[in-house]
C-alpha cells in the first residue's frame, strides 16, 4: 500500500517535471511569461483521451497530443508576438479561459462537465502499462527524454539565439535573428511537451474533465519554474520534486479532502509569494524575472 | 428580444464597471495589474453573506461592514504583498504574478471556509420583474444600475475636485514629479487601494445579490474588469466604465449567435483583438 503511494507520487513528479521543464523553455530561456501553459496541457490531455477512446494506439495518441498542442502554440504565438510582460501574461491567461470554455461547452466532442471516463491505460510494443509501476517507468523515460531534448535545445545555437532575443530583442534582430520565428518556435516546442504531459496525465488518471485544467493548476507549475530559477533546468527538476512532496504531509494529518485541495493551493501560492519577495531569482535562477 | 438584450447588457456593464473602475484606479496610480482585485470582490461578497445570511445581522449593517472589510483587505494586500515588492524595485510582471498568487490564496481560503457549493444572499425575495415593452428588469437590477452610476459620479468628483483626487492624478501622471512637489506616492498608493477596494466591496455585494456566490467568481471578474479596462483605455477610470458597458453589450449580444456558455470566451476574444490592434484602448493615449 505504502509503496503504491510512493509510486503514485513519483508519477506525479514525473508529469510535473515535463510540464515545468517545458514552461521553463518558454519562460526562462525565451522570456515569454506564458500563463497559458495549462491550456496546452489540457489540449494534449483531451486530444490523447479522445483518440484513445476511439481506439487509436497509445504511441500515436501521445505524439498527436504533442503535435496538436504545438499547433496551438504556433497559433497563440502569432497574435501575441508583439506583446510583452503584463500584456503577454494576460493574453496567454485569456487563452487558458478560452480553452476551458471550449472543453466545457463543446459537449458533442468533450462531453462538457461530465468529462471523459474510461481512458485506456497505455499499451506500447505489446507491453501493457496498466499497473502503476510500469506506468512509472514510462513516465520517467518520457521525462528523461524531454529533459535531454530541452537541455539540448537550450545548448544549441537556437537556444543561444533565444536567450539573446530574451536579453535584448533589438540586438538579436540587428544580428539578423528573426525574433518572431525564435519566439514562436520556442512557444510551440514548449506547448509540444505540455501536450505530452497532458497525454500522460489523461492515461494515468483515466478520467479528465474541464475542472482538471483551470488556472488553479497553473500555480504549482509556475511555482516550480520560479522557485527552481529561470533558465535552470536542474533547478526545475529539484523544485518539481520538492513542491510535489511539500503538501503531502497534509494527507497524514487527516484533514478531509475538501480542506486538502485548497490547502495545497495556499501552500503553493504562499511559497511563490515568499520567493518573489525574498529571492526572486529562485534557487538556481540565471536571469531576472522581467 | 433586442430590448431585453439591451437591458441585460446594461446590467452586466454596470457590474463589470464596479470591478473595472477600482481596478483601473489602482492601475493608474500604481502602474501594475492588481490581479487580486477579483478576490477582494469575491471576499467582500462572502463576508456580506456570512454577516447577513449566517449570523443574521441587520442587512445594512452587514453591507457597511462588508464594504469596510473590502477596503481593509485591499489595503492589507498592498501593505503585505505589493509594498515589499515595490521597495525591491520588482518589475510589473513580478507584481502581476504576486497578485495572481494572492488571488489563489484568497480563493482557496473562501473554498476552505465556505465550501465549493453555490451560495445566495437571500435579502431580496425574487420580486416580480417590471415590464418595459416586453423586456423584464427586476427592481434589484435597477438598484444595481443606479448605485453604479452614483458611484461613478462620486468617483469622478473625487478625482477632479478633492485634494486626494488631484494628488492621485498627479501620481498617475508622473510619480517622480509628484514626489518632488511633496506628495507621498506610498500614501497615494494606499488610498487608491482603499478606495478601489471599497468600490470592489460594493460591487461584490451587488453581484452577490444579483447572482450566486462562487469561490472562483473573483478570477472571472478580474479578467472581465481587466478586459473592460483595456477596451476603454487602461489607467483611465472613465475609460474603464465605458469599456465595461461595451463588454457587457458584446457578451449579451454575442450569445444571440453563440451558446451562452461561450459568454466568457467572447470577452477574451475581444481582449485579444484590443491587445493586438489598439492596446491603448478607446480613450487611451498611446505613449511611445
Amino acid at each position: 500500500m505504502f509503496s503504491a503511494y510512493i509510486i503514485h507520487l513519483l508519477i506525479l513528479i514525473g508529469i510535473y517535471m515535463i510540464l515545468s521543464l517545458s514552461l521553463q523553455l518558454a519562460m526562462g530561456y525565451s522570456g515569454l511569461l506564458n500563463l497559458g501553459h495549462v491550456a496546452f496541457y489540457a489540449i494534449g490531455a483531451y486530444v490523447s483521451a479522445l483518440l484513445a477512446l476511439a481506439g487509436v494506439p497509445f504511441w500515436i495518441c501521445i505524439i498527436l497530443a504533442g503535435l496538436v498542442a504545438m499547433l496551438f502554440g504556433f497559433l497563440l504565438a502569432i497574435p501575441t508576438n508583439k506583446l510583452k510582460g503584463d500584456y503577454l501574461a494576460l493574453a496567454t491567461l485569456g487563452f487558458t479561459f478560452v480553452v476551458y470554455a471550449v472543453t466545457l461547452n463543446w459537449t458533442d466532442l468533450t462531453r462538457g462537465p461530465l468529462g471523459l471516463p474510461g481512458i485506456p491505460k497505455p499499451v506500447l510494443f505489446g507491453i501493457s502499462f496498466s499497473d502503476n509501476l510500469h506506468f512509472l517507468f514510462l513516465t520517467i523515460t518520457i521525462a528523461i527524454i524531454s529533459y535531454l531534448i530541452i537541455k539540448q535545445i537550450a545548448r544549441s545555437p537556437f537556444g543561444k539565439a533565444l536567450q539573446a532575443a530574451r536579453d535584448d530583442e533589438l540586438a538579436a534582430e540587428i544580428l539578423g535573428k528573426n525574433t518572431f520565428k525564435l519566439k514562436s518556435y520556442s512557444l510551440a516546442i514548449s506547448a509540444f511537451f505540455a501536450g505530452i504531459a497532458g497525454s500522460l496525465y489523461a492515461h494515468y488518471i483515466t478520467f479528465i474533465d474541464p475542472s482538471s485544467f483551470t488556472i488553479m493548476q497553473l500555480i504549482p507549475v509556475l511555482a516550480i519554474v520560479i522557485i527552481g530559477g529561470l533558465a535552470s533546468l536542474e533547478g526545475t527538476l529539484l523544485a518539481a520534486i520538492i513542491l510535489t512532496l511539500i503538501p503531502e504531509p497534509l494527507r497524514f494529518i487527516g484533514f478531509p479532502s475538501s480542506i486538502i485541495g485548497p490547502a495545497r493551493q495556499i501552500i503553493y501560492a504562499l511559497i511563490l509569494l515568499l520567493i518573489l519577495i525574498f529571492r526572486p531569482r529562485g534557487f538556481f535562477g540565471k536571469v531576472k524575472l522581467e | 428580444m433586442f430590448l431585453q438584450l439591451l437591458i441585460n447588457s446594461l446590467i452586466a456593464g454596470a457590474i463589470y464597471a464596479l470591478v473595472a473602475s477600482g481596478f483601473s484606479l489602482i492601475y493608474s496610480t500604481c502602474k501594475f495589474v492588481h490581479f487580486a482585485h477579483g478576490a477582494v470582490v469575491a471576499f467582500s461578497a462572502y463576508i456580506a453573506y456570512l454577516l447577513f445570511s449566517i449570523w443574521g445581522l441587520n442587512f445594512w449593517l452587514a453591507v457597511i461592514l462588508a464594504i469596510i472589510f473590502g477596503a481593509f483587505l485591499g489595503w492589507l494586500i498592498n501593505v503585505l504583498v505589493y509594498r515589499p515588492l515595490r521597495r525591491k524595485k520588482s518589475s510589473s510582471v513580478i507584481l502581476l504574478i504576486a497578485g495572481f498568487a494572492t488571488l489563489i490564496i484568497l480563493e482557496s481560503l473562501i473554498l476552505m471556509f465556505f465550501g465549493a457549493d453555490v451560495k445566495t444572499i437571500d435579502f431580496i425575495q425574487t420580486a416580480e420583474g417590471l415590464e418595459f415593452f416586453g423586456a423584464i428588469i427586476t427592481p434589484l437590477q435597477i438598484v444595481i444600475v443606479i448605485v453604479s452610476v452614483i458611484l461613478f459620479i462620486l468617483l469622478f468628483l473625487l478625482m477632479k475636485k478633492t485634494r486626494i483626487g488631484k494628488a492621485m492624478r498627479a501620481v498617475a501622471d508622473n510619480t517622480e514629479v509628484a514626489e518632488i512637489v511633496g506628495i507621498s506616492a506610498e500614501r497615494i498608493h494606499s488610498w487608491s487601494f482603499i478606495i478601489g477596494s471599497a468600490i470592489a466591496g460594493i460591487g461584490g455585494i451587488l453581484i452577490g445579490l444579483e447572482q450566486n456566490l462562487e469561490p472562483t467568481m473573483g478570477t472571472n471578474l478580474v479578467i472581465k474588469g481587466f478586459t473592460a479596462a483595456i477596451i476603454g483605455g487602461i489607467g483611465s477610470v472613465p475609460g474603464a466604465v465605458l469599456g465595461s458597458f461595451l463588454l457587457g453589450a458584446a457578451e449579451n449580444f454575442g450569445i444571440w449567435y453563440l451558446p451562452s456558455g461561450y459568454k466568457d470566451a467572447i470577452a477574451f476574444v475581444i481582449l485579444f483583438i484590443f491587445l493586438l490592434f489598439r492596446s491603448q484602448g478607446i480613450l487611451g493615449i498611446k505613449k511611445s
